[in-house]
């Protein structure tokens, strides 16, 4: 893999744990790439595959879904 | 909130009586201005000061200003004024020149604060046992030997290490790791704590497994115990697990460690067959137990509360929560040793019984807010507002503000941009509330911290500006961005400006939503009709609402019926006729017997539930329900049951001795048998109340007849917190105790009429036979047959057939659907006083639902679309709430409705849906939009 | 009679207490001699069975 690849990666996570994870992150001021959007849903029950799909067909290079 | 908060704070005194206290409350300084203080950690990080972090057990440092821990409540900056330079040494004062918002106060000074309040629960915990002094355990000498709580702390992601079990001094990973239970539990010769503290078997369980989890390199865990007590619901399939996985159970005390040249421990025990083993530990946990400490026992006796020899709070099995001065009541582990959801139980029991004393005031002091007429804006274009908040330099100082507030203007439907040194701050809201108005905005994007702790803020703001709650969206450029890329400010712009954009794109999709409410039918609903139920109705009545109980049998009370003593010696029957008494003569109670529920509908605050008296149905139209459906003594199938009638189960012995107890004078020998029906393959949970059972049994034949023999056949003794006792009392009276394993079961014969029990000894290793007169058997308790209910209800049942709580620890009598409540045995096996206190905590918990004359529907719930409902029931089947059902149409079509009262908005139903008829408000195409607009570059 | 309750102590008993009491109606102190409430709790890494932080 080149080195200056730098992946697009779509992150759902559930308000109630990963989401709420994710702001602990900041709080520890944990540092990590800035590579990542996260969008908050109620819970990744609620995840419709379509929105994965359409994540890659914009170009995302990974999706991440934590809850 | 109708809580206040009262921090740094202790009670000086509390004089007057029930229903009329008045309370001194001694408040000291925090030096930090609650309100101005925006925990942003900047006076933290500069601040010279350094001293041991009491909440990582002092195993690493925290600043003299300072916060516990992250998720702190309130978050909120505290000055340590011994630890302090400027305070204690005139010195510093950097925190105060750092601080953005200025609010630190050097000058804050103690205070005496007067409260009145008409009833008082003391709920002030307990502190482990310091094995400090323990000198054959080496805890202040070996830095390997640490506590269970330090364990917590070092398993702890948060902790000292990060989460890394190291050893001392070369931060190695452990590669064998002992537990040692009962360190001050269970002992009287090093220290005087006779009681079992409960909890300590479970999490060193738990630690053990954790352990596992977190070291990466070959590991073995060892925990030293003398009898495992997992006797909470599911505990003991979690030790069966831990087995399976490798964790050692050794049956011993380790009684000497010793460190060597590497300091690894060498500890010394004597194995049960008596051969004397030396190992070496590379990290030795002790599992400590609780107490109460000296000086808030001091403090709890002054207030004129009794307590026992053990230093907890005096109660009675059937007033668990009420202290011996009226007007106080106790919960948690200030009254005996407990876990989490004991502990949980009883602090709603205690709210219940303080709350019932007091019913009279209930809602006369809560404050209702109001707003302005909410303006209509569905019609109108978005004209979104977006506020971008430095957050002081927590934001500003990584990302570059300005330019993200310019970019946001570049914006579609945005129409106003702002940017703000503290968005939060009640002159800003104030401002934000003004800005709203003057240039018309309908949608507000927040550019700040994190929708979980502002959300709710901001949709005040919101509301006090005529907007819909729902209009708002936040982008979270600190929690999510700024703090995270620190390192990278100009990255963390461009995400800055990305979220900003996908917050921006979803508002301008958002519609009003509405909350609405549904009235509360204020009545209850029990079923079952033993002590547990028995309480909750009466507790029901007592808050006064109107309360139907259901018992299928002819008798009220159940198990109670056949049971003579609690542990402590309290009779039941006496106990039980009276409550019985008092059920029945309440003129708020309605009792069902004879009855069974055949059907059921509805929704919290609206249920009307069928019930068939024989032949005659009736509607019970109801607000709330508690499930108290109990359990049964199942009927053995082994050990000679039901073939000699010397072999009895303990409830049959119980109501034998009741009877006429001349018999035991005749017998020479008795022996009970432990966990039969229960800890194995088909029963593989603890029923928990047994071994109590038998020992108090055992104690009543000696007491009536000293001379004879009496054996208790077992596999651990589980007599938990201050039950410990009885166990000790019998041992004292010369009642003999026989280990046995699951493996090698006791046999029983008869043989030319005479009744033998043969078991294998473990410390003989050789076979025992021993002729008795009788055989009591701790046959398991059973869960009665909850299918039904449970499906009426649409409720969950765990493996073993028991009704499955909302949440094990936080939500004990919960259930996941509102407005139904859980208590006593049909939750799991547990004596009289728990299901007491559990009958208690669902009657709280139902009272905060019937209390209500409405209840409101929070607007992000699901919607079905019924042009494209084909009614195929795939969201009904998916939907954990019962939230969501399929319905005939007046037109004969089927479709499926929402309960939005049920709905926690997860969405689920609507990825099950095969045709899109089902959906989330604000999450759905809006998602889609985000999904796409997040890719932009 | 009107009258506030006194809860004392602000591990996980005295909060389940005060959320209860406050949601049913009634004004509730809460006392905790800690600079934050959470109690014994909090410094729990996970709990049993579903190891969820303690927090």
């Amino acid at each position: 893999m080149s080195k200056d690849f730098n992946p697009r990666i779509l992150t759902f996570a559930c308000n109630w744990c990963s989401y709420a994870a994710a702001d602990l992150a900041g709080v520890s001021r944990f540092q990590y790439p800035p590579n990542m959007r996260i969008i908050r849903v109620m819970c990744s029950g609620g995840i419709n595959p379509n929105y994965i799909l359409k994540a890659f067909e914009k170009g995302a290079d990974g999706v991440l879904i934590s809850g | 909130m109708n809580i206040q908060l009262h921090t740094l704070s202790t009670v000086q005194e509390i004089k007057g009586e029930a229903g009329d206290f008045t309370i001194s409350i001694k408040k000291a300084p925090r030096y930090v201005d609650m309100d101005k203080c925006i925990a942003c950690g900047e006076c933290s990080k500069k601040c010279p000061g350094k001293t041991p972090d009491e909440f990582n057990e002092g195993l690493d440092k925290r600043k003299a200003i300072y916060v516990a821990y992250p998720q702190a409540v309130p978050l909120k900056y505290v000055i340590d004024p011994s630890r302090c330079l400027k305070l204690a040494k005139g010195k510093c004062g950097t925190c105060a020149r750092v601080c953005p918002t200025g609010a630190i106060n050097y000058e804050d000074k103690e205070e005496i604060i007067t409260l009145n309040a008409g009833a008082v629960i003391m709920a002030a915990g307990f502190r482990p046992f310091d094995p400090s002094a323990l000198d054959n355990l080496q805890y202040s000498k070996f830095s390997n030997v640490v506590t269970s709580i330090e364990f917590e702390r070092i398993l702890s992601a948060g902790g000292p290490t990060s989460g890394h079990i190291e050893c001392f001094p070369d931060k190695s990973e452990p590669e064998k790791i002992a537990w040692l239970q009962c360190v001050g539990s269970r002992d009287q010769n090093k220290c005087n704590n006779k009681y079992c503290s409960s909890v300590c078997c479970m999490y060193a369980v738990k630690e053990a497994m954790m352990a596992k989890d977190h070291i990466s390199g070959e590991f073995e865990a060892s925990v030293f115990l003398m009898d495992m007590r997992t006797c909470g619901k599911d505990f003991e399939k979690y030790y069966e697990r831990a087995k399976d996985q490798g964790v050692c159970f050794v049956r011993s005390r380790i009684h000497t460690i010793t460190e060597d040249k590497d300091h690894k421990l060498i500890c010394t025990y004597v194995t049960e067959d008596g051969k004397n083993v030396k190992e070496i530990f590379d990290m030795v946990v002790l599992s400590v137990g609780m107490e109460t400490p000296a000086d808030l026992a001091k403090v709890v006796r002054d207030m004129g509360i009794e307590l026992n020899a053990n230093n907890f709070v005096k109660t009675s099995s059937f007033s668990p929560v009420e202290t011996s001065r009226k007007g106080f009541y106790v919960c948690g582990a200030l009254q005996e040793p407990k876990d989490i959801p004991m502990a949980v139980m009883e602090a709603s029991a205690a709210a219940c019984d303080a709350g019932t004393s007091l019913s009279l005031s209930r809602g006369s002091l809560t404050k209702i807010r109001e707003y302005p007429e909410e303006k209509d804006v569905s019609g109108e274009d978005p004209r979104i507002g977006v506020f971008v908040c430095n957050c002081g330099t927590n934001i500003g100082g990584i990302v570059d503000v300005p330019s993200v507030a310019a970019y946001a203007k570049t914006l579609d439907h945005v129409a106003y941009v702002e940017e703000n040194m503290f968005t939060c701050s009640q002159d800003t809201q104030d401002k934000v509330k003004k800005v709203i108005r003057e240039n018309n905005l309908n949608r507000i994007v927040i550019a700040a911290c994190t929708p979980r702790t502002h959300e709710a803020l901001f949709q005040e703001t919101l509301r006090d500006s005529g907007l819909n709650k729902y209009l708002i969206e936040m982008a979270n450029i600190r929690n999510q961005c700024s703090w995270v890329h620190s390192k990278e400010p100009g990255l963390a712009t461009a995400k800055s400006k990305d979220l900003v954009r996908i917050a921006v794109t979803k508002a301008a999709l958002m519609m009003p939503l509405s909350q609405p409410t549904a009235g509360i039918m204020q009545k209850g609903l029990v079923i079952g009709g033993g002590v547990t139920g028995l309480t909750a109705a009466l507790g029901l009545a007592s808050q006064g609402f109107f309360t139907t109980l259901v018992e299928k049998n002819d008798v009220l009370g159940g198990n109670a019926l056949s049971l003579n003593h609690t542990w402590n010696g309290e009779p039941v029957a006496e106990n039980l006729s009276a409550l019985v008494r008092e059920v029945k003569d309440h003129p708020m109670i309605e009792v069902l017997t004879n009855t069974i529920v055949t059907s059921t509908s509805g929704f919290i605050g609206n249920f009307k539930t069928m019930v068939a008296t024989g032949k005659k149905d009736k509607v019970i139209d109801h607000g709330a329900v508690i499930i108290a459906t109990g359990a049964r003594e199942r009927k053995p199938a082994e050990y000679l049951y039901g073939e000699d009638e010397r072999v009895l189960t303990l409830l049959e012995l119980d109501l034998k001795i009741a009877g006429d107890s001349g018999f035991v004078k005749t017998m020479d020998s008795a022996v009970f048998i432990q966990c039969v029906g229960s800890r194995e393959p088909k029963r593989p949970y603890c029923s928990k109340v047994c071994c109590t059972h038998s020992i108090k049994s055992a104690l009543k034949f000696k007491e009536l007849n000293p001379g004879m023999e009496v054996c208790v056949i077992y596999r651990d003794i589980r007599t938990y917190g201050q039950r410990e006792e009885l166990y000790r009392a019998a041992r004292d009276k010369g009642v003999i105790f026989i280990r046995y394993n699951y493996e090698s079961k006791p046999v029983v014969q008869k043989q030319d009429g005479i009744l033998s029990v043969t078991v294998k000894d473990h410390v003989l290793g050789k076979d025992l036979e021993i002729r008795t007169d009788l055989i009591g058997l701790a046959s398991a308790i059973a869960p009665g047959d909850n299918a039904a209910l449970a499906r009426m209800f649409k409720l969950s049942l765990n493996d073993d057939h028991f009704f499955m709580e909302a949440h094990a620890k936080l939500r004990p009598v919960d259930f996941a659907t509102d407005g139904i409540f859980l208590a006593g045995m049909a939750h799991y096996p547990k004596p009289v006083e728990e299901s007491i206190s559990q009958a208690k905590a669902a009657v709280s918990r139902a009272t905060v639902v019937l209390s209500k004359e409405t209840v409101t529907v929070d607007g992000v719930v699901s919607k079905v679309n019924e042009a494209l409902c084909r009614g195929c029931g795939a969201c009904e089947e998916t939907c954990a709430f019962g939230a969501i059902v399929v319905n005939e149409l007046t037109n004969g079509l089927k479709a499926a409705n929402v309960q939005q009262a049920l709905c926690k908005g997860c969405g689920a139903c609507s990825v099950a849906c095969p045709t899109g008829a089902a959906s989330v408000f604000h999450y759905d195409n809006e998602v889609l939009s985000m999904v796409e607009t997040a890719l932009d570059q | 009679m009107t009258k506030d309750i006194l809860v004392l102590g602000g591990g996980i008993a005295g909060i389940q207490s005060s959320l209860d009491l406050a949601e049913m109606g009634f004004k509730v102190h809460l006392v905790e001699s800690l600079p934050s409430i959470g109690g014994k709790m909090a410094q729990l890494d996970k709990t049993f069975p579903t190891n969820d932080c303690a927090i």
